[in-house]
């Protein structure tokens, strides 16, 4: 249960990891894209590279080398994303290269143990695979009601709650549907517990 | 008159950066690690604080150069964070060299805690967002330097607010599903809205 980083334990909603990108780019599904497309080429990269390099550095030193690790491969990464979306990167700003410090890449690092290759490469796709859920989720919930819109196409006669596109908003909102996650959380242990006792 | 015009200009930027374009209630930079931060109650907020202007002030002016020797590069959008990393990686290798000479000479106890929080105070997006936002607004060296200093005062302030609005919102009252990052994060959605109310919305990308 623990190792789900999909529902029980999502990066975003239960953990409140690299909520800066999604509080304040994922306005609209075009943004997400861009965004999960930068996170799936960074996340695990830099993940597996700092796994490699950091069984021989000191624990004081893993997070400097895990931010370099970052930055290396952000390199590559903005030379694709520019590729794919042209002049679409700008609509989130700087929330693609502050991924090369947001604690969802480099939070392993602080953590006493360094972890192997094969299982940074486990954890990452895991986590890659959690974030982009609660970031395509988040970014539909706050175009539609931002916007009354659905990856630019109209979906409403109007903005069902505009504050939704607005930071503010984006806290608020990412704050109840962290509530909404948790309560689905709860059911969904307390009928595994039920389950088990009947079997028992 | 230009020294008391320059110093206008640092105190209106770092006044800016802590009040009306705070990194944690306009940009939310740094958010994730506050929350850690706030919820584990671990830290002490004034150490993190501290360390978190100490390597703001060095990294600023390293990063303004640096973005310089950039600017006549076409791959610059690129390597800007890789070199701000660098920046700040240089100030936290300062930080603890001078921490680690201080604690060898006057054996303080508490120096160790301030190396604890240094790589959280670092490696956090609050110091390279500010590096970014200074490099591409074209700010010069004073208002980059105003705005760093204003910044991590800025998420000073933040840290404590949201650590007060916690010790208040965890009680009974709020609801088993809303405890811990939910409420927190609906709280600092509060206190950005109240931040519009004093200076309507500011594009933050």
């Amino acid at each position: 249960m623990h190792t789900d980083r999909l529902f029980l334990n999502n990066p975003v909603l239960i953990a409140g990891f690299g909520l800066a990108p999604i509080v304040i780019a994922a306005t609209t599904l075009s943004n997400a894209l861009v965004l999960a497309l930068g996170v799936l080429l960074m996340l695990t990269p830099t993940r597996v590279l700092a796994a490699a390099v950091c069984s021989k550095v000191p624990a004081h030193l893993r997070l400097l080398v895990y931010a370099l690790c970052a930055g290396l491969v952000y390199i590559p990464t903005y030379m694709i994303v520019r590729g794919v979306f042209g002049v679409g990167i700008e609509a989130v700003g700087l929330y693609l290269p502050l991924l090369v410090v947001e604690p969802i890449i480099i939070k392993r690092a602080e953590r006493p143990q360094p972890e192997t290759v094969m299982m940074a490469l486990r954890k990452g796709l895991a986590t890659t695979a959690g974030f982009l859920l609660a970031l395509f989720l988040c970014a539909a919930l706050r175009e539609y009601l931002g916007l009354g819109t659905l990856l630019g196409h109209p979906v409403a006669a109007g903005a069902p709650f505009p504050l939704a596109n607005y930071t503010a908003g984006g806290f608020i909102l990412i704050g109840l549907l962290a509530a909404f996650w948790r309560w689905c959380q709860n059911l969904f242990k307390k009928y595994v517990n039920l389950e088990a006792k009947q079997e028992l | 008159m230009t020294i008391v015009k320059d110093l206008l200009t640092f105190f209106m930027y770092a006044v800016i950066a802590i009040a009306a374009q705070n990194a944690v209630f306009t940009r939310a930079f740094g958010v994730s690690r506050l929350i850690r931060i706030v919820d584990s109650g671990e830290l002490a907020l004034s150490k993190f604080t501290l360390m978190l202007t100490v390597v703001q002030l060095l990294s600023a002016p390293l990063a303004f150069f640096a973005n310089r020797l950039l600017s006549g590069i076409s791959l610059r959008s690129a390597l800007r964070p890789l070199v701000f990393v660098l920046c700040s990686g240089i100030a936290y290798l300062i930080v603890l060299l001078v921490l680690g000479l201080l604690s060898y000479k006057t054996q303080i106890k508490s120096l160790k805690d301030y190396v604890a929080v240094l790589g959280a105070a670092t490696f956090n997006c609050s110091v390279i967002g500010t590096l970014l936002l200074t490099a591409t607004g074209g700010y010069t060296l004073l208002q980059t330097m105003g705005f760093a200093l204003g910044t991590a005062l800025g998420y000073g302030v933040a840290l404590l607010m949201v650590s007060e609005g916690q010790r208040k919102i965890q009680n009974r009252n709020v609801p088993s599903t809303f405890r811990g990052l939910p409420i927190t994060l609906i709280y600092i959605g509060i206190i950005a809205l109240a931040i519009y109310g004093f200076t309507g919305h500011m594009p933050s990308i």
